[in-house]
């Protein structure tokens, strides 16, 4: 199995969804960087984390110098174009991902469009929440892969948009 | 970066703007004292949920909690 | 607590590490102050919650947000032995 490394935008949602835990059965382990963590001051979150990292599903990436140099460029570079920069956690997560073999959770824009454009992350497995929903349908894990992602977008206030439903449009019928 | 992709992920964020912005309790939010009135503006503007947190002196779980609870915007992207 | 310093002298079968683990986390239970311990503000009271469960120092501090030293002030502060 494989592992991943989550980031803030992921864990803000998916610790609101009802089966959040179902996550634990596709990653070996999710890594949570330290410089994630000091943004969560939230009870529901803390207590989530805190429970993942008691059971073995989670656990905390620390800020490496050689990772967090590559990552500083990465949010440097990223703020070249017209479209949203990365910020610092997300680039650790994406520097941690190739340099790993991580896959990455997030459900930032800027992160994806950085892969999708930048030849040296584009093989960076990243996956978002309705990704995730898929492997779990994929894996029967979750029975209904169209009911469960609006339960989802219900209960975490994600709205995903047309673009994104495109990809699945297949299962969503 | 090609301009076809380029093009495609300024729509793509025009979107997810679109989507906050339909989305927004605005009676909430110009009920709000300035600084959180204007972190939840900059945020459905730019979906930059750190910078909002920071303006409104809140950690980000706790800035996207209002945002979603009381200002009923979503996360998009 | 004797016993339990005993054992490191010796090797332990897994079955023995985990009674040694269940055993000192129900003495970190035992002396917890819980009056302190909710008192605290949601992310101390979670971090030193996860502390009194696992022994775990390291990540604790990080729940926390603070130094692992900073932590281990905490936690005698909160009453809870660290054992072993």
């Amino acid at each position: 199995m494989a592992s991943a490394i989550a980031d803030t935008s992921f864990l803000i949602d998916w610790i609101r969804y009802s089966k959040s835990r179902l996550i634990f059965r596709l990653f070996e382990v999710i890594y949570i960087p330290e410089s994630v963590l000091t943004e969560i001051r939230s009870e529901r979150s803390l207590t989530w984390i805190a429970e993942g990292l008691e059971e073995g599903g989670l656990a905390i990436f620390p800020e490496l110098p050689d990772i967090s140099r590559e990552a500083l460029n990465l949010v440097a570079r990223s703020r070249r174009l017209p479209i949203r920069p990365v910020d610092y956690p997300e680039a650790f997560c994406l520097v941690a991902g190739r340099r790993l073999d991580l896959t990455v959770l997030t459900e930032n824009g800027g992160a994806i469009a950085l892969a999708s454009y930048d030849p040296e992350y584009s093989n960076v497995k990243i996956l978002r929440g309705i990704d995730i929903l898929y492997l779990l349908w994929r894996s029967g894990l979750i029975n209904s892969f169209k009911d469960e992602l609006e339960i989802y977008q219900q209960e975490t206030k994600h709205i995903y948009s047309r673009r994104d439903l495109d990809r699945y449009r297949e299962h969503l019928k | 970066m090609s301009e076809k992709i380029l093009k495609e992920w300024i729509e793509r964020f025009k979107e997810a703007r679109e989507i906050r912005r339909r989305y927004a309790n605005w009676d909430f939010i110009r009920s709000q004292p300035p600084k959180i009135r204007i972190a939840l503006e900059y945020y459905i503007e730019t979906g930059d949920f750190r910078t909002a947190a920071k303006m409104s002196n809140m950690s980000v779980d706790e800035f996207i909690e209002i945002a979603k609870e009381s200002a009923n915007i979503p996360t998009v992207d | 607590m004797e016993h339990i310093s005993k054992l490191s002298e010796t090797s332990l079968t897994i079955r023995e590490w985990i009674e040694y683990f269940r055993e000192a986390r129900e003495i970190r239970r035992r002396y917890a102050n819980w009056d302190f311990i909710r008192s605290q503000p949601p992310k101390i009271r979670i971090a030193l919650e996860y502390y009194i469960e696992t022994g775990d120092l390291y990540n604790a501090a990080k729940l926390a947000g603070m130094s692992m030293e900073e932590f281990n002030e905490l936690r005698i502060k909160a009453g809870i032995p660290s054992i072993g």
